[in-house]
């Protein structure tokens, strides 16, 4: 835990609101947050607490309302769409709670998707070295709608690492599985993480997941309530 | 679920939806508009043919009578209505001019002749009086004025001495404007006098009956054409006439007995593949609504909705769209055509041949009746029969979904599992995975796509060989001009008519040729293939006319004419050298040759006149064709001719060719030169293609209409199939977007799927519709449907097409694209979740 050096993301003043005057929806409220490079952070909170739209933000998937998201000490706050999306392909690696994968393409060209989309080379050892990690040496050409929800779940996981982002984020990915499923994925997801020295945010529910985090934050109504664990970042709610 | 539920709730749905509602209801709305606007444009051509016909004269039948008493019997005939007797007085001579002198009377009230309206004056009355066009009176050399003189030259019955008589003009008829533009001798001039005059000579016995009874028998309203021609028939019989002295206004008669089946036959046509298409394209929508609603379904299941409210759901979908765009689409579907109309109308004046008729044309401008009860019932429920057709598999997909499955549901991909697939990804991987994916899709979609340009390129395909050219061509096959030789073949009046007479003066000489050809401007001369008279002595039914010998044109074909009479053979083998040895005949006419039973292997016993040398000659019809370009009805090898040691120059017809820029004074030379010369008509190429551009637009502004609706139907089933695709897969299309796919990869990634649809349906509608539009050309051509005789590919409205394809679906792929753009990645992603 020592080891944290560089801040690899951070908030100011962040807000997403929906609506306006008697409707309007706080759903992320001010929220000022620093994430070091490497980290192993969880958000928790009920639902509606405005979990999943802070992660989209961060991810760079949905704008602010108003406030900034620094990425490597870059604010994406005034970059174009073509730049977000090379930000999302190059940077961060996003796992869905649904594991959303393209249903037409098989298990290996899912995972090499974000790289192709980049025109990067391919580093084919790099990887097969995922796809074993993640036990999907023998399902690469399997489409993915013949594939248990473990194992689709883990084709997520091998399509988020691949393009090797620095920042992998993380909805609920055990939502749809079962327990024992549940638990040997967000091992592989933080093996891997821990293996390519990514920084890794993800909401859960699960109470056993965020005790693996080095820091839990937790949401209610827009805003973080409490931050347990970790010491390191300014919380003001 | 109760009844008003499952209403609420297919309500709600169609808001939910909008996109799919709009493009379901824009379907049904096109649709519905093109049934009521064919339909109605099809009621409205039986209305402007009915009353185009009642507008020139209202008469049954044209009876030739000789005798007082037939025009006596006649006029108390119980079956006759209404009669005029027009009796033919006397021919006109001056010059060339193609004249004659008539009395107009009116036996019987209800007739009506629109060439016999009056513009100013009266109908002569006094001995002296006349009446006629402003333009005979000036072609005459008189001031067409009331009270004006004019001297005529005129041959009583047409025979006999010349007699000359200054006459006063009383009436004047509505001027025609053809005069200016058409040949002198192509045009019969006529001049009314009045019946004293007539009965002046006939008292004296210089004038014989000679009149002609127009009538209309009664009953139009109540008979088919058979009844109305056998009456008229008979009403002949009864006054001892025979048939061949009575001519039936067939068109008018068809027109007015019709109910107009043939009309009404096509229009059901056209109808049907409408319906056919548009059932697909609505089809295809509801089919992707239940494959995109599979889960909303299952979980409908899951509280308990039964099939039937399933079923149920779809129907009121179904029918509260229905509900607003059929009535929207009949109102469009009826003023369409109540609007263009008064257009073609004008085009169809326009180019019309005389000035009389383009003012036909525009009297019916907004006079058509267009609205048709039975119509309009007819096309609700065909719309309503379409909507409910294409709802009926997607209904039963829905039933069956089961509820558990459907919460899973993940959209199919067949039964397959496994995909070789890339190790490496580009955006046009992720084009040709999606459009494989579901094949039958993609191959149906190419294929409704493909089938309806198919029917835009199989119609262009026609309509681009209905061409004024060609139909100016077949009477002046080389060059701009023919010189030919009026001619008789059974002319018992007048035998120096008939041909074998004609050609003993050689007028088609060597110098008079030279005399053409010498004239400024004139490059080329030649002669078309001589012609003589032949008549048979053998039983055939081709010579004879009830038991009566006829005579016909007798010609030969050379070997450079094979390639044309072999591609167009019909019946038995051309081949030149055994035809020359063997003395085999080629028969030229389909229609002839069925009409007159003939057979291959007929022998004709045949006397050919060279001049008045008398020339026998047995031959056998070896071979049936139908070429494009004109021949004797019967021809020989040239070798066979030649052998024959004709003596008389059997030329009738020359083609002159001359420089662009000295037409019209070669025009003008020519005309002086056959003036001279009562036995020459002249044609020359600009009025042909005038006559030519006149029969193309009767049916080029109709069928473009056509064509345009076609290519509507082709474009709504591109737009539907490009919007379904697109919208359909948003939330992939999303999830693609956060894995990094930027805008402009999206954008060739659509583009490219579009441009694979475009390619696919380009390829089928250029192969098919290309074959399939010859063989509708052959059969038009066979049948001589639309006067075709030459095809032409359709290469412009290919390429429109092409055009249309490429750009349509480029711009619509933009704009969805925008549209989704505007959507945030985040309910992308969420769409359907």
């Amino acid at each position: 835990m020592e080891n944290f050096k560089d801040i690899i993301l951070k908030t100011e003043n962040l807000c997403k609101f929906y609506g306006a005057e008697d409707n309007l929806v706080k759903a992320v409220d001010h929220i000022n947050l620093q994430i070091k490079q490497g980290e192993f952070v969880t958000i928790i909170g009920k639902s509606g607490s405005g979990k999943s739209t802070l992660l989209h933000m961060l991810g760079a998937l949905d704008n602010p309302t108003s406030g900034k998201v620094w990425i490597n000490g870059e604010n994406i706050a005034s970059f174009k769409e073509d730049k977000l999306s090379q930000i999302r392909r190059r940077k961060i690696g996003f796992i869905f709670q649904a594991f959303n994968l393209i249903p037409s393409l098989n298990v290996w060209e899912n995972i090499v998707l974000p790289l192709g989309l980049d025109g990067k080379p391919l580093d084919e050892s790099f990887i097969n070295d995922i796809v074993e990690t993640l036990g999907l040496t023998e399902k690469t050409k399997n489409l993915p709608n013949t594939l248990s929800g473990g194992q689709q779940q883990r084709c997520a996981i091998a399509r988020a690492i691949a393009s090797k982002p620095s920042i992998i984020l993380a909805d609920e990915p055990t939502g749809n599985l079962d327990t024992k499923t549940g638990n040997e994925v967000m091992s592989l997801l933080k093996t891997s993480a821990k293996k390519y020295g990514q920084t890794l945010i993800v909401i859960t529910h699960n109470e056993e997941i965020a005790q693996m985090a080095d820091r839990t934050i937790m949401l209610a109504d827009g805003k973080i309530i409490s931050v347990e664990k970790g010491d390191t970042l300014n919380n003001e709610k | 679920m109760k009844n008003n539920t499952v209403f609420t709730l297919a309500m709600s749905k169609l808001r939910f939806h909008k996109s799919r509602t709009l493009l379901t209801g824009i379907a049904i709305f096109l649709t519905t508009t093109l049934l009521m606007g064919i339909g109605t444009s099809g009621i409205a051509m039986l209305d402007m043919n009915r009353q185009y016909a009642q507008e020139r004269s209202n008469y049954h039948a044209a009876f030739y009578l000789e005798t007082s008493e037939q025009l006596a019997a006649l006029s108390n005939h119980i079956s006759v209505e209404s009669m005029a007797a027009v009796e033919n007085f006397a021919t006109i001579i001056n010059g060339k001019m193609n004249g004659f002198l008539s009395c107009y009377e009116n036996v019987k009230n209800g007739l009506y002749f629109d060439n016999l309206r009056l513009a100013e004056g009266c109908f002569p009355e006094k001995e002296d009086e006349i009446c006629s066009l402003p333009a005979f009176f000036e072609r005459v050399g008189a001031e067409p004025v009331i009270g004006g003189k004019v001297t005529l030259s005129f041959r009583v019955n047409g025979k006999g001495e010349l007699q000359t008589k200054e006459f006063t003009i009383c009436g004047l008829l509505p001027d025609k404007e053809i005069t200016s533009n058409i040949d002198d001798s192509r045009i019969a001039w006529g001049a009314y006098i009045s019946k004293s005059l007539l009965e002046s000579y006939e008292q004296t016995g210089a004038y014989q009956l000679s009149c002609t009874a127009y009538l209309r028998v009664y009953g139009e309203e109540n008979l088919n054409y058979t009844e109305i021609t056998d009456k008229i028939k008979a009403t002949a019989a009864d006054i001892g006439l025979n048939e061949e002295f009575i001519t039936l206004d067939k068109q008018y008669l068809y027109t007015m007995t019709d109910p107009g089946t043939e009309t009404m036959s096509i229009v059901a046509g056209i109808c049907f593949i409408v319906i056919l298409f548009s059932a697909l394209v609505i089809y295809s929508i509801y089919y992707v609504s239940v494959i995109t609603d599979i889960q909303e379904i299952g979980k409908l299941k899951a509280l308990g909705a039964s099939k039937r409210q399933i079923a149920r759901l779809f129907f009121w979908q179904g029918s509260l769209i229905s509900a607003f765009a059929i009535p929207a689409g009949l109102l469009i579907g009826f003023f369409l055509p109540y609007f263009l109309f008064p257009f073609i109308l004008q085009a169809l004046g326009r180019d019309a041949l005389d000035s009389a008729e383009s003012g036909y044309m525009e009297n019916l401008t907004g006079k058509i009746h267009m609205f048709s009860l039975p119509l309009l019932l007819t096309v609700i429920l065909a719309m309503l029969f379409t909507v409910w057709i294409s709802l009926l598999k997607p209904i039963r997909m829905a039933k069956k979904v089961s509820p558990v499955e459907a919460i899973r549901y993940q959209e199919n991909t067949g039964s397959k599992k496994l995909r070789k697939g890339h190790r490496e990804i580009k955006v046009t991987t992720l084009t040709l995975a999606n459009l494989t994916r579901n094949k039958r899709r993609t191959t149906v979609t190419i294929l409704t796509m493909g089938l309806s340009c198919v029917l835009f390129i199989c119609a262009s395909a026609v309509l681009s060989s209905t061409s004024a050219k060609d139909i100016a061509r077949r009477n002046i096959p080389e060059g701009e001009f023919r010189i030919a030789l009026d001619y008789s073949l059974n002319d018992k009046e007048y035998p120096e008519n008939n041909l074998e007479n004609l050609v003993q003066q050689n007028f088609f000489s060597d110098a008079f040729l030279t005399q053409l050809s010498d004239i400024k401007g004139v490059e080329k001369v030649e002669r078309a293939h001589g012609k003589i008279s032949s008549s048979s002595d053998g039983d055939s039914a081709l010579y004879h006319n009830n038991g009566e010998k006829i005579y016909l044109t007798f010609s030969y074909f050379t070997r450079e004419d094979l390639q044309d009479l072999s591609s167009n053979l019909i019946y038995g083998d051309i081949d030149y050298d055994r035809m020359t040895a063997n003395r085999e005949v080629l028969c030229t006419h389909e229609y002839t040759f069925n009409e007159c039973a003939l057979a291959l292997g007929d022998t004709f016993p045949l006397t050919l006149y060279d001049g008045s040398r008398e020339v026998p000659l047995t031959v056998t019809l070896t071979a049936l064709t139908q070429p494009d370009a004109d021949y004797s009805l019967l021809v020989i090898t040239e070798d066979l001719w030649n052998s024959l040691g004709l003596t008389c120059e059997p030329t009738t017809d020359i083609y002159l060719h001359v420089e662009d820029k000295q037409y019209d004074s070669v025009k003008k030379t020519l005309a002086d030169i056959v003036a001279e010369n009562p036995h020459f008509t002249l044609y020359s190429l600009d009025e042909e293609m005038r006559i030519g551009r006149s029969s193309v637009s009767l049916i080029k502004y109709p069928a473009y209409l056509i064509l345009v609706l076609i290519a509507v139907i082709s474009f709504m089933n591109l737009i539907n199939t490009m919007i379904t695709s697109i919208v359909t897969r948003k939330k992939e299309l999303g999830i693609l977007q956060a894995v990094g796919l930027s805008n402009r990869q999206l954008v060739r990634m659509l583009s490219g799927e579009g441009l694979i649809f475009t390619a696919g349906t380009l390829l089928i509608s250029v192969i098919l519709g290309n074959i399939l539009g010859y063989l509708l050309f052959l059969y038009a051509k066979k049948t001589h449907f639309m006067s075709l005789s030459r095809y032409h590919y359709p290469l412009w409205e290919t390429i429109c097409l092409a055009l249309i394809l490429l750009i349509g679906q480029s711009i619509i792929t933009l704009f969805i694209s925008k549209k989704i753009e505007k959507e945030s990645l985040i309910e992308r992603i969420r769409n359907d979740e």
